[in-house]
């Protein structure tokens, strides 16, 4: 067996030779086989297909309002772009859906950098982090340079939570990140990448862990590609210098949508059409009336996604004044829920930073957003289901949720459904679930019964009701259940 | 941002040098440790090496009157063995052992809380010896540790792995067949206070033994974190090195496509430890040396899939890792044909070529994007990297130095890794110094390239 190496490491710079790459080309590129789906906000015709934007040539875009980035209001003498060109939204994340002409593709492109943050209690954080710039065009990106925000539209800087990121089984995601750089550590230089926490079957090319694969530099981007094929609740963060990088926030949400959705399924007397799983693997290959007990059981009515993350304030303080960080000593005070400590949880809207930049896209309630991206509240209506990917991404704390006057039921972890090797339904309702950074489960609130009123989701680490020395707030969210829908 | 001190520098300028020649022998087909029916084990005081230039002085467990080792040897034995553990102390203290999990009679020297114990050795007085006899009645992953001042003696080091094979089933963690695996690998993980242990060094100075009084463990506050007693990078060097006496078990995952990977964890601290595994879920088949399964249930019909399971203290979590494959990737994860000239011929009813395990509806698929140039990209992470050059398993590629002393890539085999590391991210340092801790890599190599 030795000799076998020996013989592949003289033969290693033979491979090498042969695989140098011929060209080399510009840094800032975006990889997207499809041009992105837009909602046509110009009110123009796109002709018998769909409007969309081509980020690569917005010139080839068949919406009108697309075309041309370099339009300036004669007023402000800002760029129009990105009022007149506006890409589809996710109904359930308010954020660019990454939809494009071809169904079964989803583009998506965020940048990385670091950015200013609202704590609850008020007080600023910097942080690193990432920003969905799904909408610009390549050449907007290009054209900024390594930072990002000077026209006045990509309004720079990290926002946290991360972008949340959905694709459905069956939809390869074209996920192209641009490391802009840090504004405010330029000397730190640092590389960048995206991990899929849980991807099966995962190759290093695209798992985002620098050791087994590399960091992306500034100034250059990377075209991440996940072909989904398995359902569930995953998680993403940079895997670079990880302590640091993830307690600084660049950590996000991420959940693959299953195949049966849009297919009628009853259980226990109501019938569904949305899932957390694939939770009849029998769909379709076995005759009509073939019982399979798991069937419809992860069904749901509202869904939406909660990530537990905690910010030790001393850490960040240390990393934006040039301080020596002190991991041995990291200890967290602000605990959140998507980004945000009680109440700015159930905030609906994007909130903004003291400098005024969109900051925290994400509420820790489930939200409807129209075609404009106005946003409201979405109660449950009693006698619904509603879904929670639940995922932690803490980097040193544990946390333990409940929902007091609600039961969970726990359908899935890690990503898969709850159903043990033989076909044993391993689901379980409980009161409480515990999450170590890097887990996550699919829980189902049943509001069948449940008086209408405001529930509330809670940390049950007490002292993590705070946000850092306010004694009030810190991980906790809202869940309002309304009357029955008549 | 990277900080290490020049001490940590020069460490891994020496690691890397070990690096080279990982692919040559990282990893095992089985769990290293001492096997039989009857131990001894002689508790003794000595030092490790952490990955921050640093020395810890310890307290552990040496094989007879072997130098001692942190952990304590694993003790491999056979299911409905009769095992006899004898027990001798050259520390200023007294110790213990316990086996949970396990219905253990003892005699000899003294009675204490738990156990009998052995008393603290003194000078010119004969040291005394407790034995420890059970019967090794169920399969499966177990610790042991020192059950007198557990709190401060298994902090020192006093606790290692206790793995019961099944009869007659040696590539199986239990007696049915879904534990068979191919490879399987120990993930005993540890946490430890280096300011407790200069305290407690300082305070054994005394001839008259340890001022144990001296050493307040309310304040115990870890900052390094270990897997078989290393912290990483140390974890991926070879079993057994001389630079490492008291350190000899390493913890490098190295298999195939298509293995099936046993990992047992135990947690043998007093905190928990999220660990993930990249590349691919496990399946968590039993915990503290029983499957998970239905009364009636021969197979581990309760087990439970996760890409994160913590590691609670004092428990055990037997696994099944992949197998990965690289299936359904979209492309062909053995590079295309202009790439790396080879077949795939599925097995009939299946997707996958029964020889090199490729899943063959992907076969030939080019990579669906173009990657950034190589000016573009930083490999590795302080000097310690395991890209091969490629994306593709089998296809080395060149790799710019990542580090002076290298003046060439360390995955030569074209194999691909990934990180398996605690969750809990700031336990990837140790004692302040990024990277280190909780982790190591495991290593995918095409079939064919032998494993050793």
């Amino acid at each position: 067996m030795q000799t076998s190496i020996r013989w592949t490491m003289r033969l290693a710079p033979v491979v090498a030779a042969l695989l140098t790459p011929p060209v080399a080309r510009a840094a800032v590129f975006i990889q997207c086989p499809a041009p992105l789906l837009t909602q046509n906000a110009t009110g123009g015709s796109c002709g018998a297909g769909p409007c969309y934007l081509d980020p690569k040539n917005p010139a080839a875009s068949s919406d009108p309002g697309c075309v041309d980035p370099e339009v300036v209001d004669p007023v402000t003498g800002k760029p129009t772009f990105f009022d007149t060109c506006k890409v589809r939204l996710d109904p359930v994340t308010g954020q660019p859906s990454g939809e494009t002409t071809d169904p079964t593709i989803v583009c998506r492109s965020i940048t990385c950098g670091d950015g200013h943050v609202n704590m609850a209690d008020g007080s600023d954080m910097y942080v690193f982090g990432f920003r969905d710039v799904t909408n610009a065009p390549e050449s907007l990106l290009a054209g900024a340079g390594f930072f990002l925000g000077e026209d006045g539209s990509l309004t720079g800087g990290a926002e946290f939570a991360a972008p949340t990121l959905v694709a459905r089984v069956g939809q390869r995601l074209y996920l192209t990140l641009t490391n802009v750089g840090f504004r405010e550590r330029p000397d730190l230089g640092d590389p960048h990448t995206v991990h899929f926490h849980g991807f099966p079957n995962a190759a290093p090319v695209f798992d985002g862990e620098p050791m087994s694969s590399f960091g992306l530099n500034m100034g250059a981007s990377l075209t991440y590609f996940y072909d989904n094929q398995y359902a569930g609740t995953y998680m993403w963060h940079c895997h670079v210098e990880a302590a640091e990088h993830m307690q600084m926030g660049m950590l996000g949400n991420l959940y693959i949508l299953p195949a049966q959705d849009g297919q009628a399924v009853t259980h226990g007397g109501q019938t569904y059409t949305r899932f957390a799983y694939d939770d009849c693997p029998t769909l379709g290959t076995l005759p009509l009336g073939t019982p399979d007990p798991m069937c419809g059981t992860t069904g749901y009515d509202v869904m939406y996604f909660l990530q537990q993350a905690s910010f030790d304030p001393v850490f960040h303080y240390n990393d934006q004044t040039y301080q020596k960080l002190d991991f041995a000593n990291m200890r967290d005070t602000y605990a959140m829920l998507n980004g945000r400590g009680y109440p700015d949880t159930v905030n609906p809207g994007v909130m903004v930073n003291s400098a005024g930049a969109p900051s925290q896209p994400l509420p820790a309630i489930p939200f409807t957003v129209d075609a404009q991206g106005v946003r409201a509240p979405l109660a449950i209506a009693q006698g619904q289901r509603l879904l929670l990917h639940l995922s932690s991404l803490a980097t040193e704390s544990f946390f333990t949720v409940t929902v007091l006057g609600i039961p969970m039921r726990i359908v899935g972890q890690g990503a898969q459904l709850l159903r043990g090797p033989t076909g044993i339904n391993t689901s379980y309702v409980t009161g409480s679930v515990t999450l170590s950074g890097g887990e996550a489960v699919d829980v189902i609130l049943d509001t069948t019964g449940v008086p209408p009123g405001t529930y509330f989701l809670y940390t049950t680490n007490l002292n993590h009701l705070s946000n850092d020395a306010e004694d009030f707030g810190g991980m906790m969210t809202e869940i309002v259940v309304a009357s029955a829908a008549q | 941002m990277i900080q290490t001190t020049q001490q940590g520098r020069r460490l891994f300028i020496l690691l890397l040098g070990a690096l080279l020649v990982l692919p040559a022998a990282p990893g095992r087909a089985t769990v290293l440790g001492a096997t039989g029916r009857t131990f001894t084990l002689t508790a003794r005081a000595d030092t490790i090496s952490t990955g921050d230039g640093d020395s810890m002085w310890m307290w552990g467990l040496g094989l007879g009157g072997g130098r001692m080792q942190y952990p304590g040897p694993t003790l491999i034995v056979t299911e409905g063995d009769s095992i006899t553990v004898i027990l001798r102390n050259q520390l200023p203290v007294p110790v213990s052992l316990v086996f949970p999990g396990h219905s253990v009679t003892a005699s000899g020297g003294t009675q204490g809380m738990l156990t009998r114990e052995v008393p603290a050795a003194r000078p010119g007085v004969p040291g005394q010896a407790v034995v420890y006899r059970f019967t090794a009645t169920h399969p499966g992953t177990f610790s042991y540790h020192s059950g007198t001042l557990p709190d401060l003696e298994v902090e020192m080091g006093l606790v290692g792995a206790l793995i019961v094979r099944p009869r007659g089933s040696p590539n199986q963690a239990y007696n049915d067949p879904a534990s068979a695996f191919d490879r399987e690998f120990l993930y005993l993980v540890t946490e430890a206070d280096p300011v407790l242990h200069q305290q407690l060094a300082f305070s054994c100075l005394s001839a008259a033994g340890c001022d144990l009084a001296s050493v307040d463990l309310t304040r115990r506050h870890p900052t390094d974190w270990f897997v078989n007693g290393r912290t990483f990078p140390d974890t991926m060097m070879d079993p057994f090195v001389a630079y490492l006496p008291t350190q000899p078990y390493n913890c490098a995952p190295m298999f195939h496509p298509g293995d099936r990977v046993l990992i047992r964890w135990v947690a043998g601290g007093a905190d928990l430890h999220p660990f993930h595994t990249h590349g691919q879920n496990h399946l968590v088949i039993a915990r503290d040396g029983r499957l998970l399964r239905t009364p009636g249930s021969a197979a581990p019909d309760l087990a439970v899939s996760d890409y994160t399971t913590t590691n609670v203290p004092g428990e055990t979590v037997d696994a099944l890792w992949g197998p990965w494959t690289g299936e359904r990737l979209g492309w062909d994860v053995y590079g295309t044909q202009d790439i790396n000239p080879h077949t795939c011929n599925a097995a009939p009813g299946s997707n996958f070529d029964p020889v090199s395990r490729e899943y063959c509806p992907d076969h030939d698929k080019p990579l669906p994007v173009t990657l950034p140039s190589q000016s573009d990209v930083t490999y590795g992470v302080v000097g310690v990297g395991m890209w091969g050059g490629t994306p593709y398993l089998g296809v080395s590629g060149d790799v710019p130095p990542i580090n002076p002393a290298s003046s060439t890539q360390m995955n030569v085999v074209g194999g691909i890794s990934f990180m398996w590391h605690s969750h809990a991210e700031r336990e990837l340092t140790t004692n302040n110094i990024f990277i280190g801790g909780m982790a190591t890599m495991a290593l995918i190599v095409p079939v064919g390239t032998a494993i050793p």
